[in-house]
Protein backbone atom coordinates (compact mmCIF):
# COMPACT_ATOMS: atom_id res chain seq x y z
CA UNK A 1 0.00 0.00 0.00
CA UNK A 2 1.78 3.07 -1.21
CA UNK A 3 0.60 6.62 -0.77
CA UNK A 4 -0.40 6.88 -4.42
CA UNK A 5 -2.79 3.96 -4.08
CA UNK A 6 -4.33 5.58 -1.02
CA UNK A 7 -4.84 8.77 -2.99
CA UNK A 8 -6.42 6.72 -5.78
CA UNK A 9 -8.99 5.47 -3.25
CA UNK A 10 -9.70 9.07 -2.19
CA UNK A 11 -10.10 10.06 -5.83
CA UNK A 12 -12.60 7.23 -6.42
CA UNK A 13 -14.58 8.37 -3.40
CA UNK A 14 -14.54 11.99 -4.60
CA UNK A 15 -15.76 11.10 -8.10
CA UNK A 16 -18.55 8.84 -6.87
CA UNK A 17 -19.64 11.45 -4.31
CA UNK A 18 -20.03 13.92 -7.17
CA UNK A 19 -22.16 11.36 -9.02
CA UNK A 20 -24.31 10.81 -5.92
CA UNK A 21 -24.68 14.57 -5.52
CA UNK A 22 -25.86 14.93 -9.13
CA UNK A 23 -28.50 12.29 -8.43
CA UNK A 24 -29.80 13.49 -5.08
CA UNK A 25 -29.50 17.28 -4.90
CA UNK A 26 -32.62 19.35 -5.52
CA UNK A 27 -31.18 22.71 -6.38
CA UNK A 28 -29.65 23.39 -9.79
CA UNK A 29 -26.66 25.30 -8.45
CA UNK A 30 -25.73 22.58 -5.97
CA UNK A 31 -26.08 20.09 -8.82
CA UNK A 32 -23.46 22.05 -10.77
CA UNK A 33 -21.20 22.07 -7.70
CA UNK A 34 -21.48 18.27 -7.63
CA UNK A 35 -20.24 18.05 -11.23
CA UNK A 36 -17.25 20.12 -10.12
CA UNK A 37 -16.63 17.49 -7.45
CA UNK A 38 -16.50 14.84 -10.16
CA UNK A 39 -13.97 16.86 -12.17
CA UNK A 40 -11.84 17.33 -9.04
CA UNK A 41 -11.85 13.60 -8.42
CA UNK A 42 -10.61 12.91 -11.93
CA UNK A 43 -7.86 15.50 -11.49
CA UNK A 44 -6.76 13.87 -8.26
CA UNK A 45 -6.60 10.46 -9.92
CA UNK A 46 -4.55 11.86 -12.79
CA UNK A 47 -2.00 13.42 -10.46
CA UNK A 48 -1.75 10.32 -8.25
CA UNK A 49 -1.18 8.05 -11.24
CA UNK A 50 1.32 10.55 -12.55
CA UNK A 51 3.46 10.28 -9.48
CA UNK A 52 3.18 6.48 -9.59
CA UNK A 53 4.15 6.11 -13.23
CA UNK A 54 6.64 8.95 -13.31
CA UNK A 55 5.69 11.51 -15.92
CA UNK A 56 3.86 14.77 -16.30
CA UNK A 57 1.25 13.88 -18.93
CA UNK A 58 -1.45 13.44 -16.29
CA UNK A 59 -0.86 16.95 -15.01
CA UNK A 60 -1.16 18.29 -18.56
CA UNK A 61 -4.51 16.53 -18.91
CA UNK A 62 -5.55 17.97 -15.56
CA UNK A 63 -4.82 21.41 -16.98
CA UNK A 64 -7.20 20.70 -19.83
CA UNK A 65 -9.78 19.46 -17.34
CA UNK A 66 -9.42 22.79 -15.51
CA UNK A 67 -10.06 24.70 -18.74
CA UNK A 68 -13.13 22.58 -19.48
CA UNK A 69 -14.36 23.10 -15.91
CA UNK A 70 -14.09 26.87 -16.25
CA UNK A 71 -16.03 26.93 -19.53
CA UNK A 72 -18.59 24.45 -18.16
CA UNK A 73 -19.29 26.60 -15.14
CA UNK A 74 -19.69 29.72 -17.30
CA UNK A 75 -22.21 28.09 -19.64
CA UNK A 76 -23.96 26.10 -16.91
CA UNK A 77 -24.50 29.05 -14.61
CA UNK A 78 -25.68 31.14 -17.55
CA UNK A 79 -28.24 28.43 -18.28
CA UNK A 80 -29.34 28.32 -14.63
CA UNK A 81 -29.80 32.08 -14.49
CA UNK A 82 -31.74 32.24 -17.75
CA UNK A 83 -33.94 29.27 -16.78
CA UNK A 84 -34.75 31.01 -13.52
CA UNK A 85 -35.44 34.33 -15.22
CA UNK A 86 -37.63 32.93 -18.00
CA UNK A 87 -39.50 30.22 -16.12
CA UNK A 88 -38.93 30.76 -12.42
CA UNK A 89 -37.64 27.21 -12.04
CA UNK A 90 -34.95 26.46 -9.54
CA UNK A 91 -35.33 22.73 -8.88
CA UNK A 92 -34.17 19.91 -11.10
CA UNK A 93 -37.56 18.15 -10.88
CA UNK A 94 -39.42 21.14 -12.36
CA UNK A 95 -37.67 21.06 -15.72
CA UNK A 96 -39.71 18.47 -17.57
CA UNK A 97 -40.26 20.18 -20.93
CA UNK A 98 -37.72 20.58 -23.67
CA UNK A 99 -39.69 23.43 -25.19
CA UNK A 100 -42.56 25.55 -23.96
CA UNK B 1 5.20 11.60 8.33
CA UNK B 2 3.80 11.15 4.84
CA UNK B 3 0.88 9.19 6.22
CA UNK B 4 0.14 11.86 8.81
CA UNK B 5 -0.18 14.47 6.04
CA UNK B 6 -2.30 12.03 4.04
CA UNK B 7 -4.60 11.46 7.02
CA UNK B 8 -5.10 15.14 7.75
CA UNK B 9 -5.73 16.11 4.12
CA UNK B 10 -8.03 13.20 3.32
CA UNK B 11 -10.07 13.68 6.50
CA UNK B 12 -10.47 17.37 5.65
CA UNK B 13 -11.47 16.46 2.10
CA UNK B 14 -14.02 13.83 3.13
CA UNK B 15 -15.66 16.13 5.69
CA UNK B 16 -15.94 18.91 3.10
CA UNK B 17 -17.39 16.48 0.54
CA UNK B 18 -20.05 15.42 3.04
CA UNK B 19 -20.80 19.11 3.57
CA UNK B 20 -21.24 19.61 -0.19
CA UNK B 21 -23.59 16.63 -0.38
CA UNK B 22 -25.82 17.23 2.62
CA UNK B 23 -25.92 20.92 3.62
CA UNK B 24 -29.17 22.74 2.90
CA UNK B 25 -28.22 26.30 2.12
CA UNK B 26 -26.56 26.83 -1.30
CA UNK B 27 -24.14 29.39 0.13
CA UNK B 28 -22.93 26.80 2.66
CA UNK B 29 -22.58 24.30 -0.18
CA UNK B 30 -20.40 26.72 -2.15
CA UNK B 31 -18.25 27.37 0.93
CA UNK B 32 -17.82 23.61 1.47
CA UNK B 33 -16.81 23.34 -2.16
CA UNK B 34 -14.19 26.02 -1.53
CA UNK B 35 -12.91 23.86 1.32
CA UNK B 36 -12.78 20.85 -1.04
CA UNK B 37 -10.74 22.91 -3.50
CA UNK B 38 -8.27 23.97 -0.81
CA UNK B 39 -7.85 20.38 0.40
CA UNK B 40 -7.30 19.20 -3.17
CA UNK B 41 -4.64 21.88 -3.67
CA UNK B 42 -2.91 20.61 -0.54
CA UNK B 43 -3.02 17.06 -1.89
CA UNK B 44 -1.51 18.25 -5.18
CA UNK B 45 1.32 19.90 -3.24
CA UNK B 46 1.83 16.68 -1.33
CA UNK B 47 1.99 14.68 -4.54
CA UNK B 48 4.59 17.06 -6.00
CA UNK B 49 2.45 18.85 -8.57
CA UNK B 50 3.20 22.44 -7.60
CA UNK B 51 2.04 24.05 -10.84
CA UNK B 52 -1.30 22.31 -10.68
CA UNK B 53 -1.78 23.26 -7.02
CA UNK B 54 -1.25 26.92 -7.88
CA UNK B 55 -3.57 26.74 -10.85
CA UNK B 56 -6.17 24.99 -8.71
CA UNK B 57 -6.02 27.87 -6.26
CA UNK B 58 -6.16 30.53 -8.98
CA UNK B 59 -8.81 29.01 -11.24
CA UNK B 60 -11.06 27.10 -8.84
CA UNK B 61 -10.76 28.94 -5.54
CA UNK B 62 -10.78 32.40 -7.08
CA UNK B 63 -12.57 32.34 -10.42
CA UNK B 64 -15.12 29.53 -10.22
CA UNK B 65 -16.17 29.93 -6.58
CA UNK B 66 -16.58 33.69 -7.02
CA UNK B 67 -18.72 33.00 -10.07
CA UNK B 68 -20.94 30.68 -8.04
CA UNK B 69 -21.29 33.26 -5.27
CA UNK B 70 -22.22 35.94 -7.83
CA UNK B 71 -24.96 33.74 -9.28
CA UNK B 72 -26.24 32.85 -5.80
CA UNK B 73 -26.56 36.54 -5.01
CA UNK B 74 -28.55 37.27 -8.19
CA UNK B 75 -31.30 34.73 -7.39
CA UNK B 76 -33.89 35.70 -4.76
CA UNK B 77 -33.73 32.74 -2.39
CA UNK B 78 -36.85 33.45 -0.38
CA UNK B 79 -38.93 32.40 -3.39
CA UNK B 80 -37.23 29.06 -3.90
CA UNK B 81 -37.17 27.67 -0.38
CA UNK B 82 -38.94 24.55 -1.69
CA UNK B 83 -35.85 23.39 -3.46
CA UNK B 84 -33.30 22.98 -0.72
CA UNK B 85 -31.64 19.82 0.47
CA UNK B 86 -31.87 16.41 -1.15
CA UNK B 87 -34.49 14.10 -2.62
CA UNK B 88 -34.94 11.52 0.13
CA UNK B 89 -36.30 8.65 -1.98
CA UNK B 90 -33.60 9.02 -4.62
CA UNK B 91 -31.01 9.18 -1.86
CA UNK B 92 -32.18 5.90 -0.35
CA UNK B 93 -32.23 4.27 -3.78
CA UNK B 94 -28.81 5.58 -4.82
CA UNK B 95 -26.82 4.87 -1.65
CA UNK B 96 -26.54 1.05 -2.17
CA UNK B 97 -25.23 1.57 -5.69
CA UNK B 98 -22.84 4.23 -4.41
CA UNK B 99 -21.44 1.91 -1.75
CA UNK B 100 -21.21 -0.98 -4.21
CA UNK B 101 -19.31 1.15 -6.73
CA UNK B 102 -16.97 2.49 -4.05
CA UNK B 103 -16.17 -1.02 -2.82
CA UNK B 104 -15.75 -2.49 -6.30
CA UNK B 105 -13.53 0.29 -7.70
CA UNK B 106 -11.51 0.47 -4.48
CA UNK B 107 -10.95 -3.28 -4.68
CA UNK B 108 -9.69 -2.86 -8.23
CA UNK B 109 -7.33 -0.05 -7.26
CA UNK B 110 -6.24 -1.88 -4.11
CA UNK B 111 -5.42 -5.27 -5.59
CA UNK B 112 -4.36 -4.32 -9.11
CA UNK B 113 -0.76 -3.83 -10.12
CA UNK B 114 0.16 -0.53 -11.69
CA UNK B 115 2.92 0.47 -14.06
CA UNK B 116 6.28 1.14 -12.48
CA UNK B 117 8.46 4.19 -12.64
CA UNK B 118 9.11 5.53 -16.11
CA UNK B 119 11.75 8.07 -17.02
CA UNK B 120 13.37 10.21 -14.35
CA UNK B 121 12.15 13.78 -14.06
CA UNK B 122 14.29 16.83 -13.56
CA UNK B 123 12.76 17.60 -10.18
CA UNK B 124 11.40 20.97 -11.29
CA UNK B 125 7.70 20.35 -11.74
CA UNK B 126 6.86 23.63 -13.48
CA UNK B 127 9.67 23.16 -15.99
CA UNK B 128 8.62 19.57 -16.77
CA UNK B 129 4.94 20.38 -17.22
CA UNK B 130 5.70 23.44 -19.34
CA UNK B 131 8.07 21.51 -21.57
CA UNK B 132 5.55 18.75 -22.22
CA UNK B 133 2.66 21.20 -22.57
CA UNK B 134 4.34 23.39 -25.17
CA UNK B 135 5.92 20.62 -27.25
CA UNK B 136 3.84 17.44 -27.31
CA UNK B 137 0.48 18.97 -26.40
CA UNK B 138 0.66 22.33 -28.15
CA UNK B 139 -2.35 21.73 -30.39
CA UNK B 140 -4.69 20.65 -27.55
CA UNK B 141 -3.50 23.70 -25.63
CA UNK B 142 -4.59 25.97 -28.47
CA UNK B 143 -7.88 24.07 -28.70
CA UNK B 144 -8.46 24.74 -24.99
CA UNK B 145 -8.15 28.47 -25.66
CA UNK B 146 -10.74 28.20 -28.45
CA UNK B 147 -13.06 26.29 -26.08
CA UNK B 148 -12.73 29.05 -23.49
CA UNK B 149 -13.49 31.71 -26.12
CA UNK B 150 -16.60 29.87 -27.30
CA UNK B 151 -17.77 29.39 -23.70
CA UNK B 152 -17.33 33.12 -23.09
CA UNK B 153 -19.43 33.98 -26.16
CA UNK B 154 -22.08 31.45 -25.10
CA UNK B 155 -22.24 32.78 -21.56
CA UNK B 156 -22.66 36.36 -22.83
CA UNK B 157 -25.44 35.24 -25.19
CA UNK B 158 -27.22 33.30 -22.44
CA UNK B 159 -26.91 36.04 -19.86
CA UNK B 160 -28.15 39.06 -21.82
CA UNK B 161 -31.59 40.54 -21.34
CA UNK B 162 -34.22 39.76 -23.95
CA UNK B 163 -35.48 42.97 -25.51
Amino acid sequence: MTIEKAYMLISIFLFLSGLLGVIIRKNLITLLVSTELMLNGVNLGFVAMDRMVGGVEGQVFSLFVLAVAASEVAVGLGLVVSIFRLKGYEGSSEITHLRD
Amino acid sequence: MEWVIFGILSLWLILSVLGVLFLKNPVHVVLSFLSVVLATAGIFLHLGAELLAGLQLIIYAVAIVVFYVLVVTTIPWEKVKRFEGIYLREFLLAVPFFLLLVVALSYLAWSGSFATKGFPLSGDNVRDVGKVLFTSYLFPFELASVILLIAMVGAILLGRKED
